[in-house]
């Protein structure tokens, strides 16, 4: 059983077997109380946690939080790779529109074409005419890039406008410990200074 | 344990793996195709990119190598949209048709051309460096083949018509697709020499018809995300 307990923590990104030992033990001697709490807990969300049927991110009702909030701007939608770059948006408090979750992004190589990615999905969804603005948020490599192309593509028979997110120097940073790719990108994305 | 000290290499795929770290797989001059691990680099503030000449050094035995070390030993470039579905094309063939540690040098010369003059073309002469660089990329693997002579050993005439037989080469028929006029522009092999626009399909066919050859059952996937670009 304890064996187990270890190889089932194991499966926890950052978690070997040493990590697990640890969790085991702190488990069993110090915290049974605490140990009852977390499988309690890992219970109802594997049962009941699924994804959002409109934004695809986590959610424990058929609609997340954000997709049923009224108050939210649903004529922008802004298209994420995974659920942590929403978590991440959301921490900033920069945008009130709505989310898609792509949950990866386009790479040939790897098998992973339009349809594995659930893209028709987007589609069917982009038909909706109050959606007036979407943000390509995916991330600033090469796949991301290759998706946001794709993306925009396939958006552009729907007369929305596109949008990508800027890339450039961090704020608080400084030029001279920035990468010359970066460097590059922000100049050729600079904007009218008022 | 075998060091590379600096080899020159560009990187053709990325994936994540474990926590922190990358799969990477770099087309260098010297060895080849080479699979790297880089070890916590998605933390890494620098992001290591592709289209890119780097200098890279890796150490290990066995399949899966360490990448130790590298820089950035080029000027950056903007490639987007449409350009960057042509760039991930080549990378794919690069993946699936060269083998690991098989070093191709002229080749690797081939993709920097490519890489850097791709940018600044319009789209026929994309198309038309991207014919040039699969026909190029054959002759390097050794699957070239002769656009001056066809299989009666009689020259290509500009003024005739060809057809292409899997094995053999060009045979001369009177409504053959391939003119001989989009021979001679192969074995030009530059620029300047642009079929126009019915001929750069004919070659895209030829070219499609001796990759596949090649290819067996294998699929580039980069070709679906062509129609949209």
């Amino acid at each position: 059983m304890i064996e187990s307990l270890n190889k089932a923590f194991c499966i926890l990104p950052g978690v070997g077997s040493k990590t697990a030992n640890r969790f085991v033990y702190h488990l069993l001697e110090r915290d049974r109380d605490g140990g009852m709490k977390l499988a309690k807990a890992l219970i109802d969300a594997m049962e009941n946690v699924k994804h959002c049927q409109s934004c695809r991110a986590l959610s424990e009702k058929e609609l997340c939080n954000i997709c049923s909030n009224t108050v939210r701007d649903s004529s922008q939608l802004c298209i994420v790779e995974t659920p942590t770059d929403i978590h991440a948006i959301e921490q900033s408090g920069a945008y009130k529109g709505k989310y898609f979750v792509l949950s990866g992004y386009l790479s040939p190589i790897d098998g992973i074409g339009a349809s594995e990615l659930g893209l028709n999905e987007l589609e069917e969804k982009l038909k909706d005419s109050t959606i007036n603005e979407i943000i390509l948020a995916t991330n600033a490599t090469v796949e991301g890039e290759v998706t946001a192309h794709y993306i925009s593509n396939m958006a552009r028979q729907f007369n929305i406008q596109i949008t990508r997110i800027a890339h450039g120097i961090p704020i608080g940073g400084e030029l001279e410990y920035a990468d010359i790719n970066t460097i590059a990108h922000a100049l050729s994305g600079r904007k009218k200074y008022d | 344990m075998r060091k590379i000290e600096t080899a020159s290499a560009v990187l053709i795929h990325r994936r994540a793996y474990r926590d922190s770290s990358l799969l990477l797989d770099f087309y260098t001059k010297e060895h080849g195709r080479v699979r790297l691990v880089g070890r916590g680099i998605r933390k890494s503030k620098t992001s290591i990119q592709m289209f890119q000449r780097l200098n890279i050094s890796f150490s290990g035995k066995g399949e899966l190598k360490t990448l130790t070390q590298w820089e950035i030993d080029d000027s950056p470039r903007e490639i987007k949209g449409g350009t960057l579905i042509l760039c991930i094309y080549i990378n794919e063939l690069i993946s699936v048709l060269v083998h690991d540690n098989d070093p191709h040098p002229e080749l690797f010369d081939i993709y920097i051309d490519f890489i850097n003059v791709i940018a600044s073309l319009n789209n026929n002469q994309q198309l038309w460096l991207l014919r040039l660089f699969e026909s190029n990329m054959l002759s390097e693997l050794g699957y070239g083949l002769d656009y001056r002579i066809d299989l009666n050993g009689n020259e290509i005439d500009e003024n005739k018509n060809y057809e292409y037989r899997q094995h053999l080469g060009f045979d001369e028929k009177v409504d053959g697709k391939i003119s001989g006029k989009l021979l001679g522009s192969l074995v030009s092999s530059d620029l300047e020499s642009l079929p126009d626009e019915g001929m750069l399909k004919v070659c895209r066919n030829l070219n499609r018809e001796r990759l596949n050859l090649l290819l067996g059952n294998k699929k580039i996937r980069s070709r679906e995300l062509f129609f949209v670009s």
